[in-house]
């Protein structure tokens, strides 16, 4: 069994009930996310264009952040997943320097490491990850890669323009997206000015959780 | 369509990695530099050896210390600090460094013992384990860089030889700078310690010039950090560390060795010590300040 999501960009909305639903079932404090939908705009008025693009962990194949961890607090589960022990955890920030799609914050509760886990806990007893269930459009399919009769294999199978984050670095994301394109999933290709904009200030925090 | 701007987002953190983290590898590089000469200098002027057997274990302790200590701040849980021998990950740099470093440390212990009771022979007997301990203790750090695959910056193969030349050019420094206030009488080892620090300071400008100027980037990720730390927010501490790193020790160290006027090493040494922390940490925040999602 090798578990792993799929968005189909073209039908998410950007509602956030992925992210609420996230932030509700795993407990994430404020100021951190396991998962989050970025905007961003593109073009110039009246040719414009509103990108809602889903982030979470990739549950990489190869992933930088498990071989960094100096205590395998970050470990692989049979099914693929990429699991986090808080108990285990250092709190060193390796992962976070090794992660190169900014999937792990360090819990300014805890104090430890902390990601999307594709919800272990609800596959653990056959239930599908709470962003899937939330999701109004299905925008969100999630499922085993192996079989190939699961809904995110024949997805895969059908759709030609599937795209993974940042393919180069050779981390074998396990986290495809469809419809998308380079602005969606390329942080550099848009510009991120610092300042409030839609409902929120969108900027860099200097430290989050201690240090 | 034109070009594309984020519009929401959550804030992230910039900067995880702080001046904790290059105060570990400033303080490191002396450390294992001064040991590194250390052996150099006792192997090779074996009749003024005293200085030397001294310094290696005392410079070695406080600066190793202060390596260990920030490290351990630095955690975000510092007690579980043990964890890392217990449940160790040996694909982990950062387990291996863990591992090279204590070693590092009971060889710093040995030494310190040697050179209280007098006993001459037992350290001769841990120098070469030392030399290697204290060899990949510090080259370790380029590879947890190498190991941070979000930070395209921290190339490293580059990096491995740029910890080399630090802690040559931290060890040198930190020598040039006691001999000259206890006024150590060794015309020749200083005029030595003198060279090994102008060659580490040019080798090592060198290597970042060329880094910057002519190096292939991977990716535009690399090529952007290159551009904040050159041009952009970081350019007046990378450039100010250049300067006092590798230019100001350079001329002052080579008129001390032409004039024999120790004092200008002094100058030299203190200005190299503190542009080495400013080079290493801009060299550590640079890639810090990119969006990677
Ligand atoms: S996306 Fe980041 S946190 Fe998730 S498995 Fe890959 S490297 Fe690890
Ligand atoms: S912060 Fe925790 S999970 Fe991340 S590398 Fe360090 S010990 Fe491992």
């Amino acid at each position: 069994m090798k578990l792993g999501f799929l968005v189909d960009l073209s039908r998410c909305m950007g509602c956030m009930a992925c992210a609420v639903s996230c932030k509700a079932e795993n407990d994430v404090p404020l100021h951190s996310w396991r998962l989050r939908v970025k905007y961003i705009d593109q073009g110039e008025f009246p040719e414009v264009k509103r990108h809602f693009v889903p982030l979470r962990c990739n549950h990489c194949e190869n992933a930088p952040c498990e071989r960094i961890c100096p205590v395998s607090a970050l470990h692989y589960l049979p099914n693929g997943i990429v699991n986090v022990d808080h108990n285990r955890c250092i709190g060193c920030a390796s992962c976070m320097m090794a992660c190169p799609y900014n999937a792990i914050y360090i819990d300014p509760i805890t104090n430890s490491a902390d990601k999307c886990t594709y919800c272990a806990h609800r596959i653990e007893v056959g239930m599908m990850p709470a962003c899937v269930v939330a999701c109004p459009t299905h925008a969100n399919i999630f499922g085993d890669l192996d079989d190939p009769e699961s809904e995110i294999s024949k997805y895969l199978k059908e759709h030609k323009d599937i795209m993974v984050r940042k393919p180069e670095l050779n981390t074998k994301p396990k986290h495809f997206y469809v419809r998308g394109s380079t602005v969606d999933l390329d942080p550099l290709s848009s510009e991120r000015p610092e300042g409030y904009t839609l409902f929120t200030e969108v900027k860099f925090l200097d430290h989050i959780g201690g240090h | 369509m034109l070009g594309s701007e984020v519009t929401f987002d959550v804030a992230l953190p910039k900067v995880v990695w702080g001046w904790l983290v290059s105060t570990n590898m400033w303080a490191k590089s002396i450390a294992t530099g001064s040991f590194l000469l250390g052996l150099y200098f006792i192997k090779k002027y074996p009749e003024k050896d005293a200085f030397f057997r001294k310094w290696v274990p005392i410079l070695g302790l406080i600066f190793i210390g202060i390596t260990l200590l920030v490290t351990v701040l630095d955690l975000h849980h510092m007690f579980r600090f043990w964890k890392i021998f217990v449940f160790a990950h040996f694909t982990s740099a950062v387990t291996l460094g863990a591992w090279v470093v204590s070693g590092f440390v009971v060889v710093l212990l040995i030494s310190f013992w040697s050179w209280i009771t007098g006993n001459k022979k037992l350290f001769d007997k841990v120098m070469i384990p030392g030399f290697l301990l204290a060899f990949f203790s510090t080259i370790y750090t380029a590879g947890i860089m190498g190991e941070a695959t979000a930070r395209e910056l921290w190339v490293f193969p580059a990096e491995m030889i740029q910890m080399l030349l630090s802690a040559t050019l931290a060890g040198s420094a930190v020598y040039l700078l006691i001999m000259t206030i206890y006024k150590v009488e060794m015309e020749e080892v200083k005029r030595e310690l003198g060279y090994i620090l102008i060659g580490s300071a040019f080798l090592s400008g060198m290597m970042y010039l060329g880094e910057i100027l002519f190096a292939r980037m991977h990716s535009e990720f690399s090529h952007r950090a290159v551009e904040i730390l050159t041009f952009g927010s970081l350019a007046p501490m990378f450039w100010l560390g250049v300067f006092l790193t590798f230019i100001i020790p350079t001329i002052l160290v080579g008129i001390a060795n032409e004039k024999k006027k120790y004092e200008y090493a002094l100058l030299g040494s203190i200005s190299a010590l503190i542009g080495l922390w400013f080079v290493k940490h801009s060299w550590l925040l640079a890639p810090q300040m990119l969006p990677l999602s």
